[in-house]
């Protein structure tokens, strides 16, 4: 079984990010980068699927400019068998990620397609969704368990209510929530030994995409400020506060 | 001009030193710090630690790819990013995790063919193989570059005689490089095997470093094979020397740097007279200059490892970094107890741990070989 995991090249979850001066990004100079944790996540998943004999080939694929190949690498170094980088410049939307990994899903024909639930930089939470109803291929999101049964799939799926589970027929679609693995760290001869695994780049034309734009964004600005509280010395004045100054009750 | 581009200091790190960084410092988050105080009280290395250590691949790095290894060039420049990112966590423990390396390290760099061939296979294995250098010696006046214990030609046989002291892994260690001067008074490195006879073991109660669990060594007539003497030339005991002393400067500057963020974390949060104790300059000055020196004890020793790197000269840029890593290390220890106050002396927090081990550096010789 061939199973294909999408990784993002995302800020770093330690660092504090800061708006661009003249608003119109977050500023990334000199930031440090690393891969989106629940896309590490899936990477994880799909190497204890080979580990454990399921899996026979484990491929990562990122999209994005030349930098994101640092993050195919630490996949490669996790255990993923072999890289694919989809070239493009700037940010791509959801949608348009969606068809690339659509176009490297045709070309591969995995059976299995683990990304994360979402990227902690735009938090859109779309990209598994859209690839599921790009390729007609059934899917299972918030993943926080799954077994494969033959040519089945039981992803156990965390909601409000509680766990649910379902049977997917593969090939399929999983996306990873926190609590699918713990991912464990690259041991240092693997992070050298990855760079002799193959790694094919591709352009999105290669794939029969064409990089469209439908969102645009107009501005990005750090949240308010919080201001700083006050001490009261009664229970009276702070009811007397909520009520006459804040009035929130 | 014999400084010419090639030693510009360059402190751009590459992308292969980047992603270790991210993996060491990882595994010294999860695997080191939590264990670092409960194992310093102990006095005991935390079970199964050694072995966890070992899946790193810290060991095997340097190891040729045909003996099993990842083949990767010794890279002092990377080993002393690696010990200070695991000294963060705990410095005995990072000391007990990077003997064995000093042991392959020394090996490569100075042994035979033959020697690497038969000793290092065993290090790529799946269990962790205790190793560990001998330098250092109980005397008052010793001198690291003339070891006492002494090493007679017998036949086929060399025979020991002689005490080496804080041998980290001492009590464990089945391979052993053990210095010692021969009849010509030329310093040798010989790999001493398992349990010779002669050879007693004591494990020693020191003020710091208590996890490591340092041995004395005894050597009472111990008799190794003559193949067993490292290398085919004269022993280079200066340049083992220097190449240990960056690694424990390493160690010293990852341990300060723990004392750095501690101390600037606890006097922000720490109220007294109304407002944190950092808007008292005496306290301020006091971090500020915890900064200033760490910062120079990390470019002084990232320098020399640059040289060493580069394969140029570095004895006088590891000897300079020693003693100020040496001597700023015990200072920033002192200061981290007292920006701590009554804090500082107690068992709550972990100053006193890295107060005590801090103690340690200006001592400690041979040991890390980077």
């Amino acid at each position: 079984m061939k199973v294909l995991v999408a990784v993002k090249r995302v800020v770093d979850y330690n660092v504090k990010v800061r708006a661009k001066a003249d608003g119109s990004d977050v500023d990334l100079n000199n930031v440090k980068m690393s891969i989106n944790p629940f896309c590490e996540i899936a990477v994880e998943e799909a190497v204890r699927l080979k580990e454990a004999g399921t899996a026979t080939e484990v491929i990562a694929v990122s999209i994005g400019d030349k930098a994101c190949q640092e993050q195919i690498r630490t996949a490669l170094a996790l255990g993923a068998d072999r890289g694919i980088q989809v070239e493009t410049e700037g940010s791509v939307e959801p949608l348009v990620v969606a068809k690339l990994l659509k176009g490297v899903v045709e070309k591969e024909q995995p059976q299995l397609v683990i990304l994360g639930k979402q990227s902690i930089d735009g938090d859109n939470n779309q990209t598994g969704q859209m690839l599921g109803a790009l390729t007609n291929m059934p899917q299972g999101t918030f993943a926080s368990e799954i077994a494969v049964d033959g040519d089945k799939l039981s992803v156990t799926r965390e909601v409000d209510g509680g766990l649910q589970t379902l049977s997917l027929n593969m090939p399929a679609i999983v996306t990873s929530d926190l609590r699918l693995n713990e991912p464990r760290y690259a041991s240092l001869p693997n992070i050298m030994k990855a760079k002799k695994k193959p790694l094919d780049v591709y352009s999105p034309a290669d794939l029969g995409v064409e990089v469209t734009t439908h969102l645009t964004q107009v501005s990005v600005e750090p949240p308010a400020e919080r201001q700083a509280g006050i001490k009261v010395e009664s229970v009276d004045e702070l009811v007397d506060k909520l009520k006459n100054e804040a009035k929130v009750i | 001009m014999t400084n010419t581009a090639h030693d510009v200091f360059d402190l751009t790190l590459t992308d292969d030193q980047r992603m270790n960084r991210d993996t060491v410092r990882r595994f010294t988050e999860q695997d080191i710090r939590p264990l670092a105080m409960p194992a310093d009280v102990a006095s005991q290395t935390p079970e199964g630690f050694y072995q966890r250590s070992m899946e790193l691949g810290l060991t095997l790095m340097p190891i040729p790819e045909a003996l099993g290894g990842a083949g990767v060039a010794r890279a002092p420049v990377s080993n002393v990013l690696n010990a200070e990112d695991l000294a963060h966590g705990d410095l005995s423990l990072a000391l007990g995790s990077i003997s064995p390396l000093a042991f392959v390290n020394t090996l490569l760099d100075q042994g035979t063919e033959a020697q690497r061939e038969r000793l290092l296979p065993q290090f790529c294995g799946e269990n962790f193989v205790a190793a560990s250098t001998a330098l250092l010696e109980p005397a008052a006046t010793f001198e690291p570059t003339e070891p006492k214990c002494s090493a007679v030609r017998d036949g086929d046989e060399y025979v020991i005689d002689g005490t080496k002291s804080l041998v980290p892994l001492g009590i464990d260690a089945q391979l052993l490089l053990v210095i010692a001067k021969l009849e010509t008074d030329e310093p040798a490195a010989f790999i001493v095997e398992g349990e010779p006879a002669g050879l007693t073991r004591t494990q020693e109660l020191n003020m710091g470093l208590r996890t490591l669990q340092t041995a004395t060594l005894s050597f009472d007539a111990v008799r190794v094979p003559a193949s067993n003497m490292l290398g085919e030339r004269p022993f280079d005991l200066e340049r083992f020397i220097d190449l240990s002393r960056l690694g424990i400067c390493a160690l010293a500057v990852g341990t300060c740097q723990a004392v750095l963020d501690y101390v600037t974390e606890y006097c922000n949060e720490r109220v007294a007279f109304g407002e944190p104790i950092t808007n008292r300059q005496s306290v301020a000055f006091m971090i500020a200059d915890i900064a200033i020196e760490l910062e120079a004890m990390r470019l002084m020793t990232w320098r020399a490892a640059s040289r060493a790197e580069q394969g140029l000269p570095f004895h006088k840029e590891a000897y300079l970094a020693k003693v100020f890593c040496g001597e700023h290390a015990m200072k920033i220890g002192t200061d981290g107890v007292q920006l701590l106050g009554g804090h500082g002396f107690c068992r709550e927090h972990p100053m006193e741990m890295w107060y005590r081990n801090l103690r340690a550096i200006s001592l400690l010789e041979g040991l890390a070989s980077v």
